[in-house]
């Protein structure tokens, strides 16, 4: 039983939150000194698990086992204590601190001195820090910190930000790392940095296991793969099976097949486009969400926005809609630069978006929620409307809710019941609904499918091109992009916040090359490998 | 230790003086201090809210004179005694309430301090009511009677600065570098081995602690004490203190607790309103001086001087 024990057991996790199973029986290994990483798509329950495995989160049923010893159930504190350190999303260093105290933090708790002693201006407390000062810069200088280590943390750059975090963990003397997703967001030379230290941290003798959804780092780091879809594990082992393996490809493209007669495509075709994106650049306190992304959407099209989690598509919708501000670039509606316009203008212009994960008012009834989906148009004309609608405002208050209960039948029925208690179908329905109730001629969708069972995703995705009828164009972010590529006219890819590849969707989809693409495996890799082999149909983006 | 010796020259300063006025607004200044001092480091540095600190300040100036009263136990007894029993209560309500957080927290906290007060005016047999305890002993130092201020004044200061001095070194010691971490992120605290709630519960005893202090010395000292000075209007002015030295910084919390103990005396003709003053001080430093206002006037005048600069540079 000793001795060739794993470092790391996971033994039939689950975790249910409400109905949804975000973990069904997930088990895995992770041996001394090796490099695991932990992929899978939006919502497979990655972050679920690591939180469960640091003790952040504990499970409905099974056990975890570090180095021989049970540690589901214990605090994040003591699970530390026993060897595991954990890094989060967006490095979460401690702002109000230098770079050097942010490390030595992480090896307070380990000096044994408590308050008691920090009272006293001498002996255990002075000595402990001592020793800290000097640990903390020799976990900095095995980042490259080193020279910063007097700098406050909050002036470091986003590379150097995970940087940190991983100084940080390993401040703390834990033999197995886990890091959750140290590339995000990070530039091509960031990324090499952060690479070449993970890569050097098994020399120190440390096991990592890290969440992450660049592939291209993935395929550079990790000599063992777990790979997590809808929680649970359907593929485990060295990066060019699970790249070759059949169901991980489908799990990240989706394989919901829809029956519905594409909208033909019209951008690009004739009169300028209804919305016209021109090399569109996001930052997010130095993270690049969107790097020079230009996108035309034409009247009464459905265009599909595919990518990997974290390749910027939620970011694009929110810059159109007016929720993120451009750090370069130019968006125009209707030929007009949205520029200077709060986000309720732009309704007003006609610009919706269903957000990712419905946002829905879960304590208002289905109509409130269908009427609140009006309020920009109700309060531009006149406030006293927003008391009463009268005239005008209640007719086409009114007509706009028909629409939509024309729409989704299902929603009229369940008109009086509060938003809170819809099935998760019903509830994307209203989400659309209550976009559609601005009467918009752009309606963006992020994610519709998210968290439904496939039958019903497949029904919600089949009614889109639909509205095209009613003169609405759609601009349709999904994760199933298999689905997406189903329905919209032309789509476009994006692989870390740049567009990779766009054309009508039926090549797209015919394209082998394009999965491989999508995936974003060749994304950290030299260039002029097998890259440019990608055929005409990828239309390079200059 | 240049702050040490120049906050002893002005307190020499006033002793010398012989001005009764400053001399008790030196002794004010200590005594508030001393619970300023236990609210920064569970706010500024620890990051937990309380709105109940005036309560901890009046169980420990009614804990002692009881105490003293009942049991007719020199002082030197009854403070260690009062104080020590604050401090279980402080760890017993963190253990209670450090489960919320952000504005629950600062709910649950404004709570005890009201129920506090309460029990100070409603349990009359043990508290004296509305009408409070009087006679009161002093404290005695070598057979002199701590009454007047001059006697009084050195030992506050000395008190004060000895809690300073403590705190400061907390902050700087590998527990004070876990305490800004729980006040930063508590994922992150358990993510590098700190049990945040543990710490917590500490820290809010060893600041009821500072609290309980302040309120015995003030028992003592004035050998009278009733319900009003221990009312939420007194956890406002804390708080205010706290804000005005900026949060972070052992030695500015002194800053906030002489500038309120002076705005304290210009705002006297305002009787109960200067509360609404406080107040209305309190919400412009959080919106405008986060970081308190010793580094919001500098930021101010900083931005003041590169408005003149060029302004000097186009008349040259």
């Amino acid at each position: 039983m000793t001795g060739e024990r794993p470092l790391l057991e996971v033994r039939g996790v689950a975790v249910r939150f409400g109905g949804l199973r975000a973990l069904d029986d997930v088990g895995f290994d992770v041996h001394a000194g090796e490099v695991l990483a932990l992929i899978g798509p939006n919502g497979a329950g990655k972050s679920t698990l690591l939180n469960v495995v640091s003790g952040a989160l504990r499970a409905d049923a099974g056990e975890v086992w570090l180095r021989g010893e049970r540690i589901d159930g214990l605090a994040a504190h003591r699970i530390n204590a026993r060897g595991l350190a954990r890094t989060f999303q967006g490095a979460e260093i401690l702002r109000r601190m230098t770079v050097r105290e942010n490390v030595m933090a992480a090896g307070a708790a380990r000096t044994g001195t408590g308050v008691r002693h920090g009272l006293v201006g001498w002996g255990p407390a002075r000595r402990a820090l001592a020793r800290l000062e000097r640990d903390a810069l020799e976990h900095l200088e095995v980042v490259g910190l080193a020279h910063l280590a007097d700098t406050p943390a909050a002036a470091l750059t986003a590379g150097q930000q995970r940087l940190l975090a991983v100084a940080r963990a390993l401040g703390t003397g834990a033999e197995l790392l886990i890091f959750d997703e140290p590339g995000a967001g990070l530039t091509t030379v960031e990324k090499n940095a952060l690479a070449a230290v993970i890569a050097s941290l098994r020399g120190r003798g440390k096991t990592v296991v890290f969440v992450e959804h660049d592939l291209g780092l993935v395929g550079q780091l990790a000599e063992r793969m777990v790979v997590l879809d809808h929680g649970k594990v359907i593929a485990v082992g060295s990066p060019d099976e699970v790249r070759a393996d059949r169901r991980v490809i489908e799990a990240y493209l989706g394989n919901t097949e829809i029956a519905v007669a594409r909208a033909p495509a019209r951008a690009g075709t004739h009169e300028a486009g209804l919305l016209e994106v021109e090399g569109a650049a996001v930052r997010y306190d130095g993270l690049i969400a969107l790097d020079g992304v230009t996108l035309r959407v034409g009247r009464r099209e459905v265009v599909a926005l595919v990518g990997a989690n974290g390749a910027g598509k939620s970011t694009l919708l929110k810059a159109v809609a007016g929720a993120v501000r451009l750090a370069g670039g130019r968006i125009r509606f209707v030929g007009e630069d949205v520029a200077g316009l709060a986000p309720e203008e732009r309704v007003r212009l006609g610009v919706g978006l269903a957000p990712e994960g419905r946002q829905l008012f879960a304590s208002l009834t289905v109509r409130d929620n269908l009427a609140v989906g009006r309020y920009a148009r109700v309060r531009a004309a006149g406030w006293r409307h927003l008391v009463v609608p009268a005239g005008e405002q209640a007719a086409s208050l009114q007509a706009a809710m028909a629409e939509v209960f024309g729409f989704f039948p299902q929603l009229r029925e369940r008109a009086d019941q509060l938003a809170g208690t819809l099935s998760g179908g019903e509830g994307q329905m209203l989400a659309i609904g209550r976009a559609l109730m601005s009467r918009p001629t752009l309606l963006m969708l992020d994610e519709p499918s998210f968290g439904l069972a496939p039958q019903v995703a497949k029904e919600i995705l089949e009614a889109l091109p639909r509205l095209t009828e009613l003169g609405i164009s759609i601009l349709l972010v999904e994760q199933n992009a298999r689905a997406a590529l189903q329905i919209a006219a032309r789509a476009y890819i994006l692989v870390n916040g740049r567009i990779a590849a766009e054309g009508a969707s039926a090549e797209l989809l015919a394209d082998r090359d394009i999965v491989q693409t999508y995936l974003g495996w060749e994304g950290s890799r030299e260039e002029g490998r097998g890259r440019a082999a990608g055929g005409p149909r990828l239309a390079a983006v200059k | 230790m240049i702050r040490v010796g120049v906050l002893a020259l002005v307190l020499a300063a006033v002793w010398l003086s012989g001005s009764v006025y400053l001399m008790n607004l030196a002794v004010v200044t200590a005594l508030f201090a001393l619970p300023a001092l236990g609210l920064s480091l569970l706010m500024g540095y620890t990051g937990q809210i309380s709105l109940g600190h005036a309560a901890l300040v009046g169980l420990g100036a009614y804990g002692t004179a009881i105490l003293a009263q009942q049991f007719g136990w020199s002082p030197w007894l009854t403070m260690p005694v009062a104080i020590a029993a604050v401090m279980m209560v402080a760890w017993l309500i963190g253990w209670l309430v450090f489960r919320l957080r952000g504005h629950y927290l600062a709910m649950a906290t404004l709570a005890f301090g009201i129920i506090a007060h309460v029990g100070f005016v409603e349990l009359r047999d043990l508290t004296g009511g509305q009408d409070g305890l009087s006679g009161i002993p002093p404290l005695a130092v070598l057979g002199v009677e701590l009454i007047t201020d001059r006697a009084i004044l050195p030992v506050a200061w000395i008190v004060c600065v000895g809690a300073l001095v403590l705190a400061e070194n907390l902050v700087r010691s590998p527990a004070g570098l876990a305490m800004r971490t729980v006040a930063e992120s508590e994922a992150v605290a358990g993510s590098i081995g700190i049990a945040p709630d543990a710490l917590k519960r500490r820290i809010m005893a060893l600041s009821g602690g500072y609290a309980a202090l302040g309120g015995a010395l003030y028992a003592h000292y004035l050998g009278y004490i009733s319900p009003s000075p221990f009312d939420v209007g007194f956890s406002l002015k804390l708080l205010l203190m706290v804000a005005l030295g900026g949060f972070a910084g052992i030695w500015s919390v002194l800053f906030g607790v002489g500038f309120v103990v002076l705005t304290g005396e210009a705002l006297k003709p305002f009787g109960h309103y200067d509360v609404v003053i406080y107040g209305a001080l309190l919400v412009i430093v959080m919106v405008w001086c986060p970081r308190g206002l010793l580094a919001g006037l500098e930021l101010a005048f900083q931005a003041l001087r590169r408005r003149l600069r060029p302004a000097a540079g186009g008349a040259a």
